[in-house]
């Protein structure tokens, strides 16, 4: 638990730099180690929104995290070439207590912000404590993923210590998180929305410029602590809603990268026009779109109709079908099907929804169907929010395989405020669509949604069973054990189908091979920062 | 004394010569406007698909054979499948039914409600007509895309609600035309004439302004036609119009259009061409219905 | 003249008002409360009802309506548009960065429409029926009838498939990079452009043909001029009356024109951020937008008007 190759500035970037060594000479689509980085140019990309606001505390788009990262340091973080192994970012080195209750960092030392001042553990103590203990008016998204601290404590400059009350398992994967930025504690002080409206880190790139709707641009940082980087003089977003115009801005070279996800049509045709020029990486996503059921209202408080519906889908079909319109691919449970929490896929086969015959499957729901008081079938609504992708494709498919077994449903897309509402916080809806997307396989931050009185809990189900599960997990210390109690809190979600997943996403990330030393992670939040990636050409 | 004369007949202004059969007057409408023709014979098609679509179309629209995703134009798809293997020919057949439905729905009740608006208007006079004049130009002032973009936000993507919002734009836009026919009717001198013989406003109104009103009545809802079902499709495609699975053509060109154009043109291709025909066949029809109502245009 | 003046300008202020009154209350009738959109972001974590008031009072939206309203009138007489609920930034200065960029496309689509329109409409009326006057006529109807979202992508596709060329992603102003801007305007130029002209040129045809019945043509012909001085020196001057007319009534035709192209082109104009603001249910900006826009529209309305009434004294005295 304790990285001892991180002790020291020069230490680490020797050993960082083997490892990259030894990396890039084995992974496709990445330089060979032959190829030296190159100092200067600025790396031109494109995303699909505009952020809220550029306070990472504040939001969870990929439009805010993909433009502020590169500006900004954080504790911990994933690394970048062996997901999920978490290493320091301006942690050197952390010790954690025999009881699990105390976990104490040693700070990288001579750290400036781009004003000049210098980093210390005030500021990180800071920046957490606006996390996990946010001021009246100022919202934090993921502090409910902390709820095991009591304090952050910063007894001298190079120290941060946090202290829990209960051993949390997930606790430095979630500190790992790219959203948990550090701020100068001086302007939180002024203001706490401060950086809602600036930008002022210790990243690799300094914020230059921002105009809405329009381009996002920083600029290096010559005096980045870590030495040597970044190689870019400087990154630019252009901002563009339309994916067809992404895709027509890489094909033509006006953008180098787009790091969320184009569609494999698009992602086909560039590749025909563009060859070698181009490489795609593929990834699988910590990402998964499913159907939120309402189990207060009938008839879906009946557990033979909610597992009816989820028979009636095809998964293993609707992989194939939708993986060329979306990113929508592998099936899986409430867990990533390839991540260590997983549950082995002969496991997934016996459950309901997860059977390979599908004739088999129909039949049994239109049985359950019968026996629930509806041998015909019915109607019922299924909101969804109006977002094409992969919203309405997903409920197309839907639809079609419900009608097979005689439910007729009504696709009803709703603005993301309303969809949201409704879905989150009055529950008005009888099917809703919703994904859950995080950004590590962080069992904590995936099934905290199936506990009794969540908020994330859209389909309002409370079963104790799975409330005892999810919190001897959350203390578990132990990897095996934690598995297996993780897939039995699956098991019990899937079997009374209080929940229905549909498929977990596999992005495509495109990118001109000029664009070196960058390689995607499993989704498109982490690995943002860029002070490794350089440019063969202009 | 033959002084309680009665005029029964309204009287189109400037129509004085005799009333020729119905097919002979079709069949000059053929040979002096075969633009206008060639307009008609489009509607037609577009409603015989319509009202055929169940008969005539080989597939169900909404079913997809998920083994013929993207499949090309062949004699099983006469213009191939989309990306969900649907029939690309059954839904356009389908989506005639929604332009036309929307088209049609949209026009009549935008122009029906702004012309009564506009006859009450120009014939109440006073104050009434001082009210509903600036109550039209507070909704004029908006453009039509951005009211009915307002108006489908509110209420919810779906394909009734386009219809309200594509025909609320439409009745100010109807009540300033027929506002303006009205009046020029109403002062005519004949009118007066009919009144000081002491026939009723109901009378007058329904005999006298209304047939003269009907003419560019007529023009206005074949004109609003076909920007009726433009809006729609423009609505769809910034997704405030009617949501998937239904086959709208507006519908049809979002999004997929761009991302399988290369893949699979033809899920673009068809639906577009058919927004085009159905805007193409309304205009040039009621431009030429124009040029034969309206006594101001008709020969040289 | 002074009288009809002061008479059409007094009108437009219960206009003016009936505007505001509806693009305020229209907003405040669209579901989805705005407040939890700030709050809760894309697929977000738990949202506590406290916040929510005091987003609510932060953002002045837990006051009655009318007092609501009223503050932003008063806020629109000093322009102040107050500020986006979605990104904090006072709306005036986000408007200001999206406004070139309208403002040009609008100018050039008109420019080169009524460049082409004008013409091309006397030419059809002047030659009717003949196969001249088709050709115009299928032309511009065609304008009208393609959706110009399709072929707005279409063109962007083809030049990427077949030349390997995008249009520049951000907008340069003319005088900073005229090149830079023409790239990237040229194709939503064509694209308004073409459709505004169809409308004119339809328009233009009409009123000539119109113009042409007159008595004082059929004189004019009678004293044996020549067809081109006919029409240039007695049907044109005319006709161009209305034209003047639909000119401005279509800028709101336009106005529409620029909403689907500026979000096909991802341009980043004022109709794109209409549409945004309306998605992300940001009354402030959306109700400045809609109201300037409908006020620009009332005012070259007006504009028309008071030429149409200098140029035609009958109209002054009704």
């Amino acid at each position: 638990m304790t990285p001892t190759i991180l002790r020291r500035p020069l230490l680490s970037i020797v050993s960082a730099a083997l490892v990259l060594a030894s990396v890039l000479a084995t992974h496709p689509g990445v330089a060979s180690a032959a190829d030296t980085p190159r100092r200067g140019g600025v790396l031109l990309a494109v995303i699909g929104a505009d952020p809220p606001s550029l306070d990472a505390h504040q939001e969870s788009t990929f439009a805010n995290v993909e433009l502020v990262a590169p500006l900004y340091s954080t504790l911990l973080q994933l690394d970048p070439y062996h997901y999920p192994k978490i290493i320091g970012d301006l942690a050197t080195e952390w010790k954690i207590a025999s009881d699990g209750l105390t976990y104490t960092f040693k700070l990288h030392q001579g750290v400036k912000f781009h004003d000049g001042s210098p980093l210390t553990s005030a500021d990180v103590k800071a920046s957490y404590d606006k996390i996990i203990f946010p001021p009246h008016g100022v919202l934090s998204i993921r502090k409910n993923a902390y709820t095991a601290v009591t304090a952050v404590e910063a007894p001298d400059p190079a120290t941060v210590i946090f202290k829990l009350k209960f051993p949390s398992a997930s606790l430095l994967s979630n500190l790992a998180s790219p959203w948990n930025v550090i701020y100068p504690k001086k302007y939180l002080d002024q203001d706490p929305n401060y950086f809602k409206t600036h930008a002022i880190g210790s990243g690799p790139f300094k914020f230059k410029n921002y105009t809405r709707g329009s381009t996002f641009e920083g600029e290096r940082n010559p005096d980045y602590f870590v030495k040597d980087r970044p190689y870019l003089d400087g990154y630019k977003f252009f901002i563009s809603p339309e994916t067809s115009v992404r895709a027509a801005a890489i094909r033509s070279g006006r953008a180098y990268i787009e790091f969320r996800h184009l569609p494999a049509a698009e992602v086909d045709a560039i590749k025909k026009q563009l060859g070698d020029k181009v490489t795609v990486q593929e990834t699988p996503m910590t990402g998964q779109w499913g159907i939120a059921v309402n189990n207060t209202v009938k008839p879906f408080t009946d557990v033979r109709v909610r597992k009816a519906l989820s028979l009636g889908i095809d998964r293993y079909t609707m992989g194939k079908v939708l993986y060329p319109l979306t990113g929508l691919k592998n099936v899986g449970g409430l867990i990533r099907p390839d991540s260590e929490w997983g549950m082995p896929q002969a496991e997934l086969a016996k459950l309901p929804g997860f059977w390979h015959d599908a004739e088999k499957s129909r039949a049994e729901a239109k049985k359950l169907l019968a026996e629930a008081g509806y041998p015909n079938g019915f109607k019922v609504t299924l909101k969804n929010r109006n977002v094409k992708l992969p919203y309405q494709d997903f409920a197309v498919f839907l639809i079609q395989e419900w009608r097979k077994i005689g439910i007729e449903a009504e696709n009803r897309p709703l603005e993301t405020a309303a969809w949201f509402n409704d879905g989150q916080n009055t529950g008005n809806f009888e099917l809703i669509v919703a994904p859950t997307v995080e950004f590590m396989d962080d069992p904590d931050q995936f099934l905290g949604r199936y506990a009794t009185g969540s908020t994330q809990n859209w389909g309002r189900f409370s079963d104790p069973q799975i409330d005892d599960l999810f919190s001897r997990q959350a203390r578990s210390l132990d990897p095996v054990e934690r598995k297996k109690l993780i897939n039995q809190l699956e098991k019990v979600v899937l079997e009374n189908a209080y929940f229905m997943p549909g498929l977990w996403w596999t992005r495509n990330l495109v990118h001109w091979t000029k664009v070196k030393n960058y390689l995607a992670p499993p989704n498109h939040y982490t690995n943002q920062k860029l002070q490794d990636v350089w440019l063969a050409e202009d | 004394m033959a002084t309680n004369l009665e005029l029964t007949r309204p009287v189109v202004i400037a129509d004085l010569a005799p009333r020729p059969s119905r097919l002979a007057t079709i069949g000059a409408f053929i040979r002096t406007k075969p633009l206008g023709a060639a307009g008609a014979l489009i509607i037609l098609a577009m409603l015989a698909a319509a009202v055929f679509a169940g008969v005539l179309a080989p597939y169900d629209p909404y079913h997809g054979d998920y083994a013929a995703q993207f499949a090309r134009p062949s004699a099983e798809h006469w213009f191939g499948t989309d990306e969900f293997g649907r029939d690309v020919l059954t839904r356009i057949l389908y989506g005639a039914q929604i332009a036309l439905f929307v088209g049609f729905t949209a026009s009549l009740a935008g122009c029906t409600i702004g012309g009564l608006l506009g006859v009450v208007s120009a014939y109440t006079g006073g104050k009434v007509d001082l009210l509903l004049e600036r109550l039209m130009d507070v909704l004029l002032a908006f453009p039509q895309l951005i009211l009915a973009l307002a108006v489908a936000s509110i209420l919810g993507p779906a394909v009734q609600n386009v219809v309200i919002a594509v025909a609320i734009p439409i009745i100010p836009r109807a009540a300033r035309v027929v506002r303006a026919t009205a009046l020029s009717v109403k002062e005519h001198v004949y009118v007066e004439a009919v009144s000081a013989l002491g026939a009723t406003h109901r009378r007058v109104v329904l005999q006298h302004i209304l047939p003269n009103v009907a003419a560019p009545y007529i023009i206005m809802v074949t004109a609003q036609l076909g920007s009726a079902i433009l809006a729609e499709a423009a609505l769809s495609y910034l997704g405030l119009g009617a949501a998937e699975p239904t086959p709208s053509w507006g519908l049809m060109l979002s999004g997929s259009a761009a991302a399988y154009a290369e893949k699979a043109p033809w899920i673009a291709l068809f639906p577009g061409i058919a927004i085009s025909l159905a805007v193409f066949g309304f205009n040039l029809f009621g431009d030429s219905l124009r040029d034969a109502l309206d006594p101001k245009l008709r020969g040289r | 003249m002074r009288l009809y003046v002061t008479k059409r300008l007094l009108l437009i202020v219960p206009t003016l008002l009936g505007v505001a009154a509806l693009v305020f209350f229209i907003m405040r009738v669209i579901p989805g409360d705005v407040t939890l959109l700030i709050l809760g972001g894309d697929q977000a974590g738990r949202i506590d009802p406290a916040q929510i008031a005091a987003m609510k009072h932060q953002l002045g939206l837990d006051q009655p309506l009318l007092v609501q309203f009223a503050s932003w009138l008063w806020g629109v007489l000093r322009f102040d548009f107050g500020t986006s609920l979605w990104t904090g930034q006072p709306v005036i200065q986000e408007l200001l960065i999206r406004l070139p960029l309208s403002l040009e496309l609008a100018l050039l689509a008109s420019l080169v429409s009524v460049v082409i329109a004008i013409p091309l409409g006397m030419l059809a009326a002047v030659r009717q029926d003949s196969w001249v006057d088709y050709v115009v006529r299928i032309v511009s109807i065609g304008g009208l009838a393609i959706p110009s979202f399709w072929v707005g992508i279409l063109c962007i596709l083809l030049l990427v498939i077949y030349f390997g060329w995008g249009p520049p992603l951000e907008f340069t102003p003319p005088w900073v990079d005229p090149w830079a801007n023409f790239q990237q305007m040229v194709w939503p130029v064509v694209t308004v452009g073409y459709r505004y002209a169809a409308v004119t040129t339809r328009m233009t045809r009409s009123t000539v043909l119109e113009v042409l019945r007159e008595d004082y043509i059929r004189t004019a012909f009678a004293k044996g001029l020549r067809e081109g001085v006919v029409v240039v020196r007695h049907a044109l001057k005319n006709a161009m009356l209305p034209v003047i007319t639909l000119i401005g009534t279509e800028f709101a035709f336009l106005i529409g024109g620029l909403v689907v192209t500026e979000t096909v082109f991802t341009l980043n104009g004022v109709g794109r951020f209409v549409v945004d603001a309306v998605a992300h249910r940001d009354y402030p900006v959306v109700q400045a937008l809609v109201f300037l826009i409908a006020f620009s529209f009332v005012i070259v309305n007006l504009l028309v008007d008071l030429t149409y009434a200098w140029f035609d004294p009958r109209i002054r005295y009704r």
